[in-house]
């Protein structure tokens, strides 16, 4: 996958990102182990462009002074998204990136097209957020085996995950957010893998009955990284979704050996 | 619910349906309804059916219309659905039958979510390699369909649903009691993950019995919980007369029918579904089960009531042998099977109204 490291500056301080492929926008919020290239992402890549901003303060870069708050930062993606899209954007993300993408979605919604959120850590019974390294890779991870070569050191993903207080990311509910989240009429599908032990499934249950035009599909055997364990399955419903819209209901394929 | 009005000679599977007629099938269904129904007076605790395709083995492609059936004449037995063949069929399609069924008769199913025998994927065309990885999905998507309180869809490896909303959903909370095969390592471990009471009939002999319900209740601790002795359930047939010698009588003229004609022309299909097939996901497993078929096979009926396998005998004969396999096993159910091959009817009625009477109040506290 070849994508292209970039910065813009915004009113707060310089944004790294990155881009890969061609086609209707689509912004991808990173977990909070920071930017992982999966192969969902590789196949976005393929028939959207793909924009995957870095949190500042995440993966090496710097934080920004002013940006203390998961509602700071949806504001901060806002900008971003004004200034190097220029319109509203399919917007998809993961764990802590789809917390923020709800935010994102409530303060701007005049810049967000469809909504994907993959497992967001929205709300959680208060100390799941898990301690160390050995219990979180098993938390993530169902098939460990299938994480893409290039990961990043478990090092960096921690210190990124340090990063998370300096937002107030809540370590239970977000109550704020979900005072907001009923307000939130965006078409959007919420992603749960079945064997997640990280997200309890009552918390994207509670997502899907406040958010009145969003869609709940459990993914089978995968954990909380479904990009990681269910990269193919992930992707065929991504696209689906993004590109039928409503019509993503619909069974569209067929059976038959000779469809003629 | 076999059919008996056949010749005795097997057939290759499938059994040719030209030999089929329906007039017969219908008394057969009629009596065999109500005695289930009967078996209500005589205080037993389930009725039960299955479901088996394309053979006289048995004329239930789907046991919940018996179960339908039943649903309404009796008052209190369970209805246990042992049950439907969840990799052959749309699991959701099983998740609302059932809610059906526990609606209907006020919370009484019992839900067995079975893998079904070999030779069952040919007849829906299913590839026996994936049995395991279907019954595993479809188990646990049956269950989100009788348990989510949202809309929701299912992407998996076998099935995939866009937008599930069951209506009925079951009268039992969180969900029916889930009744699933245990007579291998794989299929016990798996029932005891599922909180599901194990399942097994047919045994080959009391020790290896004994193996899986070991295996079951280890890996029940292993997933949290403690089974109880409700939570193992023994099959076995069953036939009580008067006397043991009319018992051996009438259930050997049944054992005949059902080895020579009921099974007899399963066995060349199931052959080619273990050999050719990865059905069993390892030989351990594989191996156990041509053995178990073959030791029955071979086995008198002296030997099968010799080693407890079978019950048969008049009913003080039954009760010891009851309580004989019951401190071996430690069970809490015991499934009788009492419609073996052509076993008469009237016998099958009679031995129900004998373990009312003479058995069930010597082995009711076991």
């Amino acid at each position: 996958m070849q994508a292209q490291a970039r910065k813009v500056s915004l009113s707060s301080g310089e944004l790294t990102y990155f881009i890969a492929g061609e086609g209707r926008p689509i912004v991808y919020l990173h977990p909070a182990g920071g930017v992982r290239w999966t192969r969902v992402l590789e196949g976005l890549s393929k028939s959207f462009a793909l924009h995957v901003p870095v949190v500042p303060g995440f993966d090496g870069t710097s934080a920004h002074g002013a940006v203390k708050s998961m509602q700071g930062l949806a504001k901060l993606l806002g900008e971003f998204i004004d200034k190097v899209i220029g319109g509203p954007s399919d917007l998809m993300g993961c764990s802590f990136g789809g917390c923020v993408a709800l935010w994102l979605a409530a303060e701007r919604p005049d810049r967000v097209d469809h909504l994907v959120l993959e497992c967001p850590a929205v709300f959680r019974p208060k100390g799941a957020r898990p301690a160390d390294a050995g219990t979180l890779h098993k938390l993530l991870f169902l098939h460990p085996e299938k994480l893409p070569a290039e990961s990043k050191p478990v090092e960096q993903e921690l210190a990124n995950r340090r990063m998370l207080p300096h937002y107030r990311a809540p370590d239970d509910t977000d109550a704020e957010l979900l005072g907001k989240i009923a307000s939130i009429d965006k078409l959007t599908l919420i992603l749960h893998g079945t064997a997640d032990r990280m997200i309890p499934k009552e918390s994207v249950q509670l997502l899907k009955s406040r958010m009145p035009r969003s869609y709940l599909m459990y993914v089978w055997d995968a954990a909380h990284a479904i990009e990681v364990d269910q990269p193919e399955r992930m992707l065929s419903l991504v696209e689906s979704f993004l590109q039928r819209s409503e019509g993503f209901m619909v069974n569209w394929g067929t059976l038959a050996v000779n469809p003629g | 619910m076999p059919y008996t009005h056949l010749e005795l000679e097997s057939h290759d599977w499938p059994f040719p349906n030209r030999y089929f007629d329906p007039a017969k099938a219908s008394a057969l269904y009629r009596t065999y309804v109500d005695s289930m129904i009967h078996a209500e007076s005589c205080g037993f605790d389930w009725v039960g059916c299955n479901e088996h395709h394309f053979s006289p083995y048995g004329m239930m492609a789907n046991c919940n219309l018996i179960g339908g059936a039943l649903a309404y004449p009796t008052k209190r037995v369970k209805i246990a659905m042992i049950g439907n063949l969840v990799p052959l069929n749309n699991p959701i399609r099983i998740a609302e039958e059932y809610a059906m069924l526990d609606c209907m008769s006020g919370g009484r199913l019992v839900a067995g979510l079975m893998r079904g025998i070999p030779h069952e994927y040919l007849a829906y065309n299913i590839p026996p390699g994936e049995s395991w990885e279907r019954q595993r999905e479809a188990v646990q998507l049956i269950l989100k369909a009788w348990t989510e309180p949202e809309p929701f869809g299912w992407e998996g490896k076998h099935f995939q649903y866009r937008q599930v909303s069951i209506w009925p959903k079951p009268m039992q909370k969180p969900h029916p009691p889930l009744v699933i095969s245990a007579s291998n390592a794989d299929s016990a471990k798996f029932a005891a993950e599922m909180r599901a009471t194990m399942g097994m009939v047919l045994l080959a002999d009391l020790p290896s019995g004994k193996e899986c319900i070991r295996i079951y209740k280890e890996a029940a601790k292993a997933s949290g919980w403690e089974p109880t002795a409700e939570n193992v359930l023994v099959g076995m047939h069953t036939c009580i007369a008067e006397t043991d010698e009319e018992a051996r009588r009438h259930l050997a003229h049944g054992l005949k029918y059902f080895d020579e004609v009921l099974m007899g022309g399963l066995q060349a299909s199931q052959r080619i579904v273990l050999q050719k097939t990865r059905y069993f996901e390892n030989e351990e497993s594989r191996d156990r089960w041509k053995s178990r078929l073959d030791k029955r096979r071979t086995l008198t009926l002296d030997e099968a009531i010799e080693r407890g396998t079978v019950l048969c005998g008049s009913p003080e004969t039954v009760v010891k042998q009851i309580k004989r396999i019951h401190s071996e096993l430690g069970h809490g159910i015991f499934n009788f099977t009492v419609k073996v091959g052509t076993l008469p009817d009237e016998v099958i009625r009679r031995g129900m109204e004998l373990f009312r009477d003479r058995v069930h109040p010597h082995v009711r506290d076991l």
